[in-house]
């Protein structure tokens, strides 16, 4: 690039940074406060970053992988029923970007129903035993 | 793209949970995740809702990122996929069936804005590590047309003769970016 391109560039890139809304970057910067440092992450399977993914519109069926646990969840209309596998009991909470929207315990079979079915992001998270496990965001 | 180090030390900070590098990482892609959605016909709430998600996902994967490389490319695949996902919620409430023209996996448009939006993410990048006085006279220089050399002069303190050579000392500092010269095919042939 000669002085004039790399100049034009420069400009054009510094406007398109300016035309970013800052309601973009206050999102972005309040996210941070979602970390889960505490929590292992459940992948939902196939891990989106093998590219095989439903699209999310599609998905009823839905299984989050953690390290020594899965999550299974089946969407129905009016809530979300699932399983941990394997079976243990313990406590799982349906959160939203508002926080916990929904608590409901986890039998001896794994079993539990968390509803409504949330509309827009949500995630679960998991206490079981020593285990605190958070699935993904997932939008259905 | 080689690694940029500056990326891979604020992902590290940000793990660590450094607030402000993560905000710093916010800042330099944020002008990524608006363009992608404005180029899928997406402002305001629907932006939003689709940039809520991607820096949620971003903020979940920090700790898994082997390759801060491989960011932009991350982010916009992701910033893609929710706006696709939100308008084909918004089209099965108005209509059903025809999600032809939507999109295609191989898009060659798509491609060149990702380029686009990489050599815009470097030259800013390059730009914030350039001195003071490089900044100054630059941002005079943007102006279309460029404020008179008489107005610089004054503004800046740099002898009217010393601007061209100067400005031209500039946009070298800028080319000898490493990570730009990479992204942006900047060095000198």
């Amino acid at each position: 690039m000669n002085d004039d391109e790399i100049l034009a560039a420069l400009a054009a890139a510094r406007h398109s940074a300016a035309d970013v809304p800052e309601r973009i970057r206050e999102i972005g910067r309040s996210a941070f406060a979602w970390r889960t440092v505490d929590a292992e992450l459940a992948a939902l399977t196939p891990d989106p970053a093998v590219g095989a993914r439903a699209e999310p519109a599609a998905v009823r069926a839905l299984t989050f992988a953690a390290r020594d646990l899965t999550i299974e969840v089946e969407v129905t209309d009016d809530a979300l029923h699932g399983q941990v596998v394997p079976p243990q009991r313990g406590e799982i909470e349906l959160r939203d970007r508002s926080g916990v929207v929904a608590v409901a315990q986890v039998d001896d079979v794994g079993w539990f129903v968390l509803g409504p079915v949330p509309r827009g992001m949500f995630r679960l998270h998991l206490r079981a035993g020593d285990a605190v496990v958070v699935t993904e965001w997932i939008t259905i | 793209m080689r690694d940029d180090p500056t990326v891979v030390g604020l992902v590290e900070l940000a793990r660590h949970g450094d607030a402000g590098a993560w905000n710093d990482l916010v800042d330099r892609y944020a002008p990524l995740v608006w363009a992608i959605c404005r180029r899928y016909g997406l402002g305001g709430a629907d932006a939003e809702d689709v940039a809520a998600c991607v820096w949620l996902r971003l903020v979940e994967r920090l700790d898994t990122i082997r390759e801060p490389a491989a960011l932009p490319g991350w982010l916009a695949t992701t910033v893609r996929r929710e706006c696709l996902a939100l308008l084909r919620s918004r089209r099965r409430q108005v209509l059903v069936g025809d999600e032809s023209g939507l999109d295609t996996v191989d898009d060659p448009a798509f491609e060149e804005l990702l380029v686009t939006q990489e050599q815009h993410i470097a030259l800013r990048a390059a730009f914030d590590n350039l001195p003071e006085h490089c900044r100054r006279l630059l941002t005079l220089l943007f102006d279309d047309p460029p404020a008179p050399y008489a107005e610089i002069s004054s503004s800046t303190g740099t002898p009217v003769g010393a601007i061209g050579p100067t400005r031209r000392r500039c946009l070298d500092k800028l080319r000898s970016d490493p990570v730009l010269a990479a992204v942006a095919g900047a060095e000198q042939p």
